[in-house]
């Protein structure tokens, strides 16, 4: 993996990056979660819960990108270690406090 | 030369009188041999070894619950990330799925406008609900 980043400099939410994020992604974005989960409780139909989807993939971006702006250096160095170890958290506990030191949950 | 005359005796008559040769003991006899058993009776009692046996299981089974908590808790970080994470996944295959299910929809009412029965581009079951379509396919992207 040669960047998070791709061309607008967005980060680009790969498995290694969404699952070292997944902390804040399960505290910052909970409300659009269950939203979005209840709404398909509700109702499969992929084209009902259109809108909650939305809300939860903006929220889950918007959340990757302030954690790129805020501590990019950490953020990179415990996704390239999950990508390195294929998402084990065990292996990558040393990146993972100090991202945690950097970004707080 | 014969035995006989090895080792003659004076005045021998016949070979039968020909003094033995024979592999005896020496004189006086051999030492005394103990033979009789003596098995010790020192050594752990019965327990004592069950005590200890009882003891090893005790902490070991103790240490397999330690790890077993151990691995507990590790299985539910990774769930907890999964259940963090799925919704946005499943957004995004939703997304995908809308659009590719509109190109579908028209690629049947294309091929279906001429016949006389066939009602709308949506033909599914009669449940009510909604069900994921069914063509086998596991992944068509591949095949």
């Amino acid at each position: 993996m040669t960047s998070t980043v791709d061309t607008a400099g967005e980060p680009v939410p790969t498995s290694s990056l969404l699952m070292a994020a997944a902390k804040h992604i399960g505290t910052k974005c909970r409300g659009e979660n269950l939203a979005f989960l209840k709404c398909k409780k509700d109702d499969p139909n992929p084209e009902k819960c259109l809108d909650k989807g939305r809300q939860v993939t903006q929220c889950v971006l918007h959340l990757l990108r302030d954690l790129h702006q805020n501590c990019s250096k950490e953020l990179d160095a415990y996704a390239g270690c999950m990508y390195y170890h294929t998402n084990e958290f065990e292996l990558c506990r040393k990146e993972q406090k100090e991202f945690e030191k950097a970004c707080t949950l | 030369m014969t035995e006989a005359m090895i080792r003659k005796k004076a005045g021998m008559a016949s070979v039968k009188d020909m003094p033995v040769l024979q592999d005896g003991p020496p004189p006086g006899g051999f030492a005394p041999i103990r033979f009789a058993r003596r098995i010790p009776n020192k050594g752990p009692s019965a327990m004592a070894i069950f005590l200890a046996t009882f003891g090893a299981f005790s902490w070991g089974m103790y240490q397999v619950g330690k790890g077993n908590k151990i691995r507990r808790a590790l299985k539910e970080e990774k769930y907890a990330a999964r259940r963090a994470i799925i919704p946005m996944l499943q957004a995004e295959e939703d997304e995908r799925f809308v659009s590719e299910w509109k190109k579908y929809l028209e690629e049947e009412a294309r091929i279906m406008k001429d016949v006389p029965g066939w009602k709308v581009g949506e033909n599914v079951y009669h449940s009510g609900r909604w069900m994921p379509p069914a063509t086998g396919e596991l992944r068509p992207d591949i095949w």
